[in-house]
């Protein structure tokens, strides 16, 4: 385990690359590719964030893809925090330079409507857990440069969140088919990623009790009023200034986003 | 080499399992020579007693298209002959290096002739199903040209369906689901397929009017590949969920075993 001080650093220098600046491997710098040493770092900003006064709204589930888990030589997901400053509804202008090196997927998001505390939490659970679904754009940013990152790098920098933006038509989990739900995100009326429910773990409902667990482990069950963002359905597709995309899920309705 | 040999050569290669050189390396072809090709090696196959009963579409997809480094809409003829029953076994050694792809199919109840919009493509649809096609370039390697593809039937060779559904039934943004002895190797959506899988339809109409043909009514289409195709190997169960619309399913037995 790394020791406070480097933790305290990585910390600082992630939360000054917000600014626009990057910064190199944290896992070079570091010497290690520790998942308990990442999620110390994240952890570290997430209380300093709190602290500062930013609301804690939800989590985000990454890395729910064999072929993004390969890439970052995990095996299993990841989790980063929401924050009440990264949330933009359906049709906004999206501040594109919020984000380092942006990149959109398209996904299931979650509205939970009770307190998930159990230390045996079943699927059961989340099914009656669940107020409503909504289609939603993660805008995902890395402050690593080049997005040239391993397990220590994104999980340290939140999982690498930078905004998102919720559809306007919740629904019920009955009204859709969460494995099979076809998923396109369009960009001048092309298909720039396409891709089902089934992409994420499986099942959205399996990451979200993955989730679920993790954070009653860590000490941050998730609570009624919690929004979860499921993880990806598709591959990530880069935009940039200028760039409108549209986001639709069978079943979900759509939800657009203008950079 | 005239049109004729280079045709013979391609029914040849086909009706043997039977890989050759790429046709390209040794001529030069243009996309209409290639057509040409293709009509006259299938009218071998018609002469032999196989049925046209409808058209495929190729390289319809982006992850089609950057698997096989070209960015031009293709078709290619299917036969009686090609037609799978959905659960049935194909034999591997029928086949070169086969592979597999999600796709949807139409059946047509009215033709189609030359231009038509998105709405007049689906108009002529008497239904819709979950379908894959199974491709097997008869060129070394699986590599080709566009002309090469287009030639070789672009690269058809055999298609299993499932159920038929309502042609009302929103198949924009179906999600698809294809596995491979129970693990899933491709996941993707419909409207991976030019965007909406009709487009794909009414490009079918506009594209075989160049070769002087028209789809006609009770026509099976192959809308193209959803998603990157996967390689069959003997013993492979595959089956294909798609989003409201059922699901399809075939195995690949082997001869040698």
């Amino acid at each position: 385990m790394t020791d406070d001080n480097a933790i305290a650093d990585a910390a600082t220098a992630l939360r000054d690359a917000y600014g626009g600046s990057f910064i190199t491997p944290l896992r070079e710098r570091l010497g290690t590719n520790d998942p308990v040493t990442a999620y110390a770092i994240q952890e570290h900003n997430t209380k300093h964030w709190i602290a500062e006064g930013r609301r804690l709204i939800g989590r985000k589930i990454g890395a729910t893809s064999a072929a993004v888990q390969n890439m970052l030589g995990l095996d299993q997901p990841d989790y980063g925090m929401l924050f009440a400053d990264m949330s933009y509804s359906d049709g906004e202008i999206i501040p594109v330079d919020k984000v380092q090196q942006p990149k959109v997927e398209g996904e299931v998001a979650f509205a939970i409507g009770q307190d998930l505390d159990s230390d045996q939490l079943t699927i059961a659970d989340i099914l009656a857990s669940i107020d409503y679904a909504v289609a939603a754009i993660e805008i995902v940013g890395s402050r690593i440069e080049n997005w040239n990152i391993k397990i220590l790098d994104t999980i340290a920098d939140n999982a690498s969140a930078g905004l998102f933006v919720l559809g306007s038509q919740p629904r019920r989990l009955a009204d859709f088919d969460p494995v099979l739900c076809g998923m396109v995100i369009e960009k001048g009326g092309e298909p720039i990623s396409t891709g089902a429910g089934m992409a994420c773990l499986g099942n959205p409902l399996t990451a979200t009790l993955w989730l679920a667990k993790k954070m009653v482990e860590v000490g941050r069950p998730l609570k009624k009023g919690d929004l979860v963002m499921s993880g990806a359905l598709g591959p990530l597709a880069a935009i940039s200034a200028g760039d409108s995309i549209e986001l639709r899920i069978s079943g979900l309705g759509s939800v657009r986003a203008h950079f | 080499m005239a049109i004729d040999d280079l045709a013979r050569t391609v029914d040849e290669a086909a009706r043997t399992a039977t890989e050759i050189t790429q046709l390209a390396e040794s001529h030069s072809l243009t996309v209409d020579e290639a057509y040409a090709i293709q009509a006259l090696s299938m009218r071998q196959r018609f002469e032999r007693g196989e049925k046209l009963i409808g058209m495929k579409m190729g390289l319809t997809s982006r992850a089609k298209m950057q698997q096989m480094g070209v960015s031009d809409v293709i078709w290619g003829r299917l036969t009686d002959a090609m037609r799978v029953e959905d659960g049935d076994a194909i034999e591997f050694e029928k086949f070169v290096h086969p592979r597999v792809e999600p796709e949807i199919a139409f059946i047509l109840k009215r033709p189609l002739e030359g231009r038509v919009t998105l709405l007049e493509a689906m108009n002529a649809i008497e239904a819709v199903a979950p379908a894959m096609e199974i491709i097997d370039s008869r060129y070394r390697n699986f590599k080709f040209s566009l002309p090469d593809v287009i030639a070789d039937n672009s690269s058809s060779s055999a298609f299993v369906l499932g159920p038929w559904n309502s042609p009302s039934t929103d198949i924009s943004n179906l999600g698809m689901a294809m596995q491979i002895n129970g693990r899933a190797v491709q996941i993707g959506s419909s409207a991976a397929i030019l965007g909406h899988p009709g487009r794909s339809l009414a490009a079918a109409s506009r594209l075989v009017a160049a070769s002087g043909l028209r789809l006609e009514a009770g026509w099976i289409i192959m809308a193209g590949g959803a998603t990157a195709a996967e390689k069959l190997l003997p013993g492979m169960a595959v089956r294909l969920d798609v989003e409201r619309i059922g699901r399809t399913a075939f195995s690949v037995s082997s001869r040698a075993a």
